[in-house]
């Protein structure tokens, strides 16, 4: 490690730093964020809760991957336990653990945050160049290796039903189509903020603090004037025997869209438009596994190089859209997801090399039934996020069942499980047709998951309809910015590592600018 | 106290005040007890694991005993509430009181055979108590993850993690 890396639970005694600008998060904002103003010459300290772990440490076991690069283990779930979330937490945040899918921002989304949210991003606002410099900058391109099996299946299905299909983007350079990108990729290939600006950021003089938990802003009238961390254990708890204070012209906080509302809940900051924490994000996700006579073994090459839009954008507004990719296959993730107990689940996990997985991810936040969830703070004042699945969104969740089997089937599976807790193998189409139609959609039974958490803070032109102005800064405190996927005014019916990149990249520009002319 | 250890409490309670036991304290259940723990997995494991434990006794043995540890390992990283819900539950189905009303054996976990406790875990999902259902899904959730993450147990699965260095 350089010298430029602190790792605060080694520190002894209360510390206390000043630097020009604090950044709170070291993901796809904070990354991001780091390298643009160490480069515009600011002193700049990047705090982070989980640890700095690089190459070496990424041995492609879930095992490992998952207590030490996850938010809670890769455990986390919705107040209710109905949702479970994957998310980073560790030194590059969720673009670490991602599997790399880049996608721009689609055009319907942005009108839609233009006629909600008054947020402008044509003209003099565009983000094309952001999003091409971005692109150069993580060497983000189309994947040219055919795509493993289980991506495949999903590119065959649409063929085959004549259903929209892409070739995805991926953010790598020199991939080895190993498939592991989830437990951190162990060649640097993947184009992270690991890799990427955050070490770039440090040659220029940023400090990295990692295994920090930032668990207050001080603020005064409309200035942020100060922060008050703590070291996590060797679990990522936050510890109470020290305490860490900083000092920064600036504040930025990048801890993603369950941590960043938390904190600045935490911190009591002001909050006239009530939307702190509200509005939450997940692009609720159902899968449906698939078994194929020919092996799939969808561990093994690039995790998604296919994606479908056929259904993200319906013609008819009143139904939720849902976008098809795959997930990589591995024993734990299957494991935990497939359905059954006892002889069951061993059955169906004998057939792991012969399983196919497709995921709906829906569109949320563009109805007045999906308003998303909102960031609770439990009695260790942790996030806690409270998402209540509407039955506007189970409906559209049934559809996307029917969808997948339908693309699985029509891409050659011998037989096809919804993962529902009520569903079993079923070995055509119209036997799956009839029970999807039967399955009941409710929460423990239907089950959901999600890899990307948008919201929470989101930007508005007007201090009354959001958290931020357009361009991340608090509409009440004059030196805070917020620079992550909390800003997002509804989820992005695309994977959201891209848009995040481009939006902070714009933002910093703007922000130097002031600072500079300040 | 939130809604979901007051359920679980009145569970607790009601089962200990039925039998004219007198109160049990719920602080005191969510504390770890690693016996208790290691005892409701010993029971739990060889039901959900059915028919991907080895035949063999002593390998079965150790594939059950590496789970454990495996279990004892990952829950630290959970947030604190959840690990001490999870304690409760291993408290309580630990304690000849309250399994009663958890499980309605009044038998021992470990005394039911392995298909009654798989039918337990059944009921625990069809459950209409929320927080049996909850319970089903985050065992299920934690023991599957800590069984599945060990490589000496891929075999069935004709799996192997590439050796990259």
């Amino acid at each position: 490690m350089t010298t430029n890396h602190l790792d605060a639970s080694q520190f002894t005694h209360n510390r206390q730093f000043e630097a020009d600008i604090v950044i709170i998060g070291s993901g796809a904002g904070g990354g991001i964020a780091a390298e643009q103003l160490a480069q515009a010459g600011f002193k700049v300290l990047l705090l982070e809760e989980g640890a700095y772990y690089t190459r070496d440490d990424f041995v492609m076991q879930e095992r490992w991957a998952y207590p030490n690069l996850y938010q809670e283990g890769a455990a986390r779930k919705t107040r209710d336990q109905a949702i479970g979330i994957l998310q980073g937490r560790t030194v590059g945040g969720s673009t670490t653990v991602n599997w790399t899918t880049s996608i721009r921002t689609p055009k319907a989304t942005l009108s839609y945050w233009n006629s909600e949210f008054g947020i402008n991003f044509s003209g003099d606002n565009d983000l094309a160049a952001y999003f091409a410099m971005a692109e150069l900058r993580l060497n983000i391109q189309q994947w040219q290796v055919a795509p493993n099996a289980n991506n495949a299946k999903l590119q065959q299905g649409c063929e085959a039903l004549g259903w929209q299909h892409t070739v995805i983007s991926r953010n790598v350079n020199g991939c080895a189509n190993l498939g592991y990108c989830g437990m951190g990729c162990p060649i640097n290939a993947k184009q992270s903020m690991l890799v990427s600006t955050i070490p770039s950021a440090m040659a220029l003089g940023a400090t990295l603090i990692s295994r920090i938990s930032v668990r207050q802003l001080h603020w005064q009238g409309d200035s942020i004037t100060g922060l008050e961390a703590v070291p996590v254990d060797q679990h990522f708890q936050p510890r109470t025997d020290l305490r860490i204070r900083i000092k920064a012209k600036h504040y930025i906080v990048a801890a993603g869209a369950i941590g960043s509302p938390a904190l600045l809940l935490r911190s009591g900051v002001p909050n006239p438009s009530g939307r702190l924490g509200k509005h939450t994000y997940l692009h609720p996700s159902v899968i449906s596994g698939a078994l194929f006579d020919t092996p799939i073994n969808g561990h093994s090459g690039a995790p998604q190089s296919i994606y479908s839009d056929q259904f993200v954008w319906p013609a008819d507004n009143s139904k939720p859209g849902y976008k098809l990719e795959v997930p990589p296959l591995h024993p734990v993730l299957m494991a935990t997801k497939l359905i059954g107990s006892g002889g069951q689940h061993a059955a169906l996990m004998q057939q792991f090399n012969h399983l196919q997985a497709t995921i709906a991810l829906l569109r949320d936040g563009f109805h007045p039934h999906s308003q998303g969830g909102t960031v609770l703070l439990d009695s260790a004042q942790q996030p806690l996020l409270d998402y209540p699945i509407s039955d506007y969104l189970w409906q559209g969740m049934r559809s996307a069942l029917l969808s997948m089997a339908e693309l699985q089937f029509a891409a050659g599976a011998k037989q096809v499980l919804p993962i529902h807790h009520d569903a079993k193998l079923y070995s055509s189409w119209p036997e799956a047709k009839a029970a999807i139609l039967q399955l009941s959609m409710e929460k423990l039974r239907q089950t959901v998951v999600s890899a990307h958490v948008m919201g929470g803070c989101n930007m508005s032109t007007s201090p009354t309809k959001g958290v931020v102005n357009q361009n991340g800064r608090h509409h009440q405190l004059q030196n805070l910015s917020v620079f992550d996927g909390s800003i997002l005014p509804t989820s992005l019916g695309a994977n959201p590592q891209l848009t995040i990149y481009a939006l902070v990249w714009r933002n910093c520009r703007l922000l130097i600018d002031e600072l500079k002319a300040g | 106290m939130d809604r979901r250890q007051f359920i679980l409490s009145g569970i607790a309670l009601g089962a200990a005040s039925s039998l004219g036991l007198g109160v049990l304290s719920w602080q005191q259940s969510r504390q770890p007890h690693n016996d208790n723990l290691d005892l409701v997995l010993s029971a739990l494991l060889p039901a959900l694991l059915y028919g991907a434990l080895p035949q063999d006794a002593t390998l079965a043995a150790a594939e059950i005993s590496r789970t454990k540890t495996a279990v004892f390992d990952f829950m630290p990283f959970l947030p604190q509430r959840q690990q001490q819900e999870l304690h409760q539950l291993f408290n309580l189905l630990a304690g000849r009181v309250t399994q009663l009303a958890l499980t309605g054996h009044i038998t021992a976990l470990a005394q039911l055979s392995i298909s009654q406790r798989l039918q337990l875990l059944n009921q625990w999902r069809d459950s209409y108590l929320g927080l049996l259902q909850q319970a089903y899904h985050g065992l299920r959730e934690l023991l599957y993850g800590a069984y599945y993450g060990q490589s000496e147990h891929w075999q069935a699965l004709a799996y192997t993690a590439p050796r990259f260095r």
